[in-house]
């Protein structure tokens, strides 16, 4: 691959999401410093304008083929849908923050700047076809969500839980680069394309090739550490709780969506002729995930880690999907990615809505009948609880079908039994959550305050998208089939 | 029964689903606070669902359309996946079908309406409604499990909020348990629909088009532990969901603390109605996906089915709290429809059939009168009660009526099914006919004990029983017409089911 400078192809229409996401980022922190402190919800307004910029500009990506900037990027469906996906939980996440910011004192504009900075990141992994821009993707979201998670300066939590994700995350970081060290000095190239050239060629030999494998075991270690599947998951309920609710309630969703992206574009689109190499490690960290998650799960009693542990699971049975090695797994990949987006945003969307509600608190006691209490946010955790749990119709009972289904074409066997058995061990701790709002409530309640149109929203949004895709999964799943196909 | 043709551009069987949602959908927008309009839209809704249905059962034609399938509706829902949004109606479903809107409305129209958030007491049991009326409509399997599981939200939180004694327990077990099964028939689900694939090329999950292709082949287990058919597997995973459901020995374990720890309206529905689609889903997807396997593994099944007629049957016996006592008798006489499932032949399913109705019928008459004395007596401890037909001479009377039905007296519908079902039984395991008649003997012991040891006998304890309103004569009445309508006409059922049961794939090898 020579590398022409004179014509790399530099097509800005290939990026030009990521680059109306940056470009906001800029103006946001230019109108940080003349916008007065009480007015910062303009600052949200801003953002969410230029993310809607960001959603329209992704439309024409759909369907395309296009490589650009010598190969390193590519626009094409599944970037698109990745984009959608990334650009509306930001959205999202944008409409909630003001109502919490402003209650736990932390309203400053830098904020919004780190989010769109993840963003951007997240957006740039899931259209990375190099190993250059997987790591410059995987960077930018990273040292974004490092600040953000000791966003609260003076809580000593959040700063134990930036510290945490920095270190382990930096070591997690040198797997990833060593890894794609190695694939380099392996294949001699770093785009993709140039890699799966090389490994499917006869002559290669890549199944044998001890370099390319330790790379690629790195570079999973990395991508893994980031999509919190077991074992490389220590950092997550740690993190999780730390971290102020309305960022874990972005980085649970948007990180694990943007990590699955470039596992599917590295795994299933790069390395096929060599699946029976990955297959078994990667069937080996699904299944500690679901285990791990699972298990751990039932024993929490701070919602934070339990939704913390239900992610690390939720990993497992995404990657389920990549196992097969199919474009019916791989979509089924996807819907299950766009699902779990939507109901676990919803989850910890509602710790958010809680905890700026003047009960700073994600312990399960403090829950004790919150139907009585609050039976809006009571009612939509009951549907994210049950749509987790996958349970129809809603579409969490959907996510996992399709990627039982696609392992049942596939006839593998022993995760999917795994998955089945831990799918019921799971039913009780979401179930757990519903009893505990149900059961008759041990303190006075506490001082609230109004929800706000914007949750209110958002939160009815999710819920609504919840069952309605429970219902009608076929569009979304057309869509996804469509991301994923482009690879086969 | 063909008295009249409904017009075919309306999706009847679809109403029959959206109207208890509808309804539902009405009682959550109506604050809490108006529990008398709140009762009285659930009472609505269910009174025009079984109008419905009834109209539905009259327009039934007997031996027409596709594989005797009538009113089918056919959607595309999935495309991709092969799940279509496909109803349809035959005798298998037709007669549980009006069972489900009759005793739907009477668990409604009985609620309390003092009972602690009614509102959603209501809201759910019309969601309980739809998902079980779903259940015997749906003629995709994957639909079919929509609402199969969909039942279980609803049914878990009427145990385990409004319940009694350890609700939360009781409601956790039938929910694992419950759960368990699911989850296998899911995995079996998928792989019929891949084996069908595999073998005609047509990704389908439609029951119509799956019950044309039975799954062949055999599987080999891992680690050289011999060979299973693939039918046996397939059976093995369906019939795991259903025989929890329905429940066959020994998966009954759930079954006494969840009926015991619910109120009555959820018990009626939840013994009356819900155990029956355990064994409606052994009749509509085992006994006709997988015919091999229901010859291979009948005999074991109806085993089991005639271990859980005794072993229901003396736990009865033993019972000093009625409403256990009544939740053991359902057991045990459950134990009858799967031994006439079981015996796999015309007889004995058709026995099956009636004594699903009956079994509705019967045990939720039982369950109604135990709420009836417990509602006056403050007691359900069958040692605290006698007498009571001193002063409640037609409560007594009305009982009498139930506990003939129940023991299967002649000239009641009990016997009908029961007859039928031993018949089958005879032709096809004798030793358990001869097991199941000792049943039956057990079933007029604890039955005649309950009714004898609490209306006879003097002095009457507690003194101050009162005699049944109106009301609930109005509640009785339809169940007490049915043992008599039926009992008096014991052809009536098997005929109108016939033409789908002879066209069963068990009976056609």
């Amino acid at each position: 691959m020579t590398i022409n400078l004179s014509g790399i192809g530099i097509d800005y229409g290939a990026i030009l999401p990521e680059l109306v996401v940056a470009g906001t980022a800029i103006v946001v922190l230019f109108l940080e410093l003349v916008v007065p402190p009480d007015r910062r919800r303009w600052l949200a307004a801003v953002t969410v304008v230029g993310l809607l910029g960001a959603l329209v500009a992704t439309i024409p990506l759909w369907g395309q083929n296009r490589s650009a900037f010598g190969d390193t990027v590519i626009a094409d469906s599944l970037a698109a849908f990745f984009n959608v996906l990334l650009i509306v939980i930001t959205i999202l996440t944008v409409a909630i923050s003001p109502r919490y910011l402003q209650a736990l004192d932390l309203d400053f504009g830098e904020y919004y700047i780190l989010i769109l900075g993840a963003t951007v990141g997240m957006m740039l992994l899931a259209a990375a076809t190099s190993l250059m821009t997987i790591f410059l993707g995987i960077e930018l979201l990273s040292i974004s969500l490092y600040v953000l998670s000791g966003f609260a300066r003076t809580a000593l939590r959040s700063q134990e839980s930036a510290l945490k994700y920095l270190l382990l995350g930096g070591f997690a970081t040198g797997f990833l680069l060593y890894g794609m060290a190695l694939i380099y000095g392996a294949t001699g190239s770093t785009t993709l394309r140039g890699i799966a050239a090389f490994t499917t060629a006869a002559s290669s030999n890549a199944g044998s090739n001890v370099l390319l494998l330790l790379g690629i075991g790195f570079l999973s270690v990395g991508l893994a550490f980031k999509a919190s599947a077991a074992p490389f998951h220590m950092w997550t309920p740690d993190v999780y709780e730390g971290a102020p609710s309305i960022v874990t309630t972005f980085m649970s969703v948007a990180t694990k969506s943007a990590a699955f992206a470039a596992i599917g574009r590295v795994f299933i689109a790069t390395f096929p002729s060599i699946s029976s190499r990955w297959y078994f490690p990667l069937a080996l960290i699904a299944i500690f995930s679901l285990f791990i998650g699972n298990l751990v799960a039932i024993t929490q009693d701070n919602l934070k880690r339990m939704l913390a542990y239900s992610g690390i699971a939720h990993a497992g049975y995404i990657l389920l999907g990549v196992l097969p090695g199919t474009a019916q797994g791989f979509s089924a990949t996807l819907f299950y990615i766009a699902a779990y987006a939507v109901m676990n945003f919803g989850a910890f969307a509602v710790v958010t809505a809680i905890a700026a509600g003047g009960e700073a608190t994600a312990d399960l006691r403090h829950w004790r009948g919150l139907f009585y209490r609050r039976p809006f946010l009571a009612t939509v955790m009951t549907i994210f609880m049950l749509s987790l749990a996958g349970i129809p119709p809603t579409v969490g009972f959907f996510a996992k079908l399709f990627v039982f289904q696609a392992l049942v074409n596939a006839q593998i066997w022993a995760p999917l039994i795994v998955a089945v058995v831990m799918t019921i061990v799971s039913f009780y701790y979401y179930l757990r959550v519903i009893v505990v709002m149900l059961a008759a409530p041990e303190e006075a309640p506490v001082e609230k305050r109004p929800l706000g149109i914007p949750t209110s929203t958002v939160l009815g949004a999710a819920a609504l998208a919840t069952v309605v895709l429970g219902i009608f999964p076929a569009v979304v799943l057309d869509w996804a089939t469509r991301a994923a196909s482009l690879h086969f | 029964m063909s008295w009249y043709t409904l017009p075919a551009s309306v999706p009847w069987l679809t109403l029959s689903l959206v109207i208890p949602l509808a309804g539902a959908l009405l009682v959550a927008l109506t604050p809490g606070e108006a529990r008398r309009v709140v009762k009285q839209l659930g009472v609505l809704s269910a009174v025009i669902t079984l109008v419905l249905v009834a109209a539905i059962i009259g327009g039934f034609q007997q031996g027409v359309g596709n594989l005797h399938l009538q009113f089918e509706e056919t959607l595309r829902w999935i495309p991709s996946a092969g799940i279509s949004y496909h109803l349809g109606v035959d005798g298998l479903s037709l007669f549980l079908l009006g069972l489900n809107a009759l005793l739907f409305l009477l668990a409604i129209v009985i609620v309390d309406p003092l009972t602690p958030r009614l509102k959603q007491f209501i809201l759910l049991l019309l969601i309980l409604e739809a998902a079980t009326a779903g259940i015997l409509l749906s003629l995709d399997l994957i639909l079919f499990y929509v609402f199969w599981e969909a039942m279980l939200v609803p049914l878990y939180f009427l145990i385990g909020v409004w319940g009694e004694g350890r609700r939360v327990y009781a409601a956790f077990k039938f929910l694992i348990y419950t759960v368990i099964g699911s989850f296998a028939m899911l995995v079996a689900i998928l792989a019929v629909a891949a084996i069908n694939f595999s073998q005609t090329g047509q990704l389908s999950f439609d029951w119509t088009v799956l019950v044309q292709h039975p799954a062949a082949g055999i599987w080999h287990l891992p680690v050289g532990l011999g060979t299973i058919g693939i039918q046996q597997l397939l059976f093995i995973g369906f019939g795991l969901a259903f025989a929890i459901k329905m429940p066959i020995f020994p998966l009954h374990t759930w079954l006494p603390p969840a009926y015991t720890s619910s109120p009555i309206p959820v018990v009626i529905v939840f013994a009356g109605l819900v155990s029956k689609l355990g064994a409606y889903g052994f009749l509509r997807f085992n006994l006709a996906l997988f015919p091999d396997a229901a010859h291979s593994l009948g005999g074991l099944l109806a085993v089991l089915a005639t271990v859980g007629i005794l072993y229901g049957a003396f736990m009865a016996l033993v019972q000093t709290d009625l409403k256990r006592l009544v939740a053991y008798a359902s057991m045990s006489h459950l134990g009858f429809i799967g031994l006439g499932i079981f015996a796999g032949n015309l007889l004995g399913i058709e026995g099956a059939l009636v004594q699903m109705i009956n079994h509705g019928v019967i045990i939720a008459a039982l369950f109604l009168v135990v709420g009836m004395i417990e509602r006056r007596a403050g007691t359900r401890l069958r040692a605290e009660l006698q007498g009571l037909a001193a002063t409640a001479p037609l409560f007594a009377a009305l009982f009498l009526v139930v506990s003939l039905a129940a023991l299967g007296l002649p000239g009641l519908n009990g016997f009908v099914g029961e007859f039928l079902i031993m018949l089958g039984a005879w032709a096809s395991f004798i030793p358990m006919a001869v097991g199941a008649g000792v049943g039956v003997i057990l079933a007029a012991w604890y039955v005649l004990r309950f009714y004898q040891g609490s209306t006879q006998e003097a002095p009457p304890r507690p003194t101050s029983f009162g005699e049944l309103r109106a009301a609930e004569v109005g509640v009785l009445a339809p169940l007490l017409a049915l043992m008599v309508l039926i009992g008096v006409s014991p052809a009536f059922f098997p005929a109108a089911v016939d033409a789908t049961v002879k066209a069963l794939p068990v009976l056609l090898r």
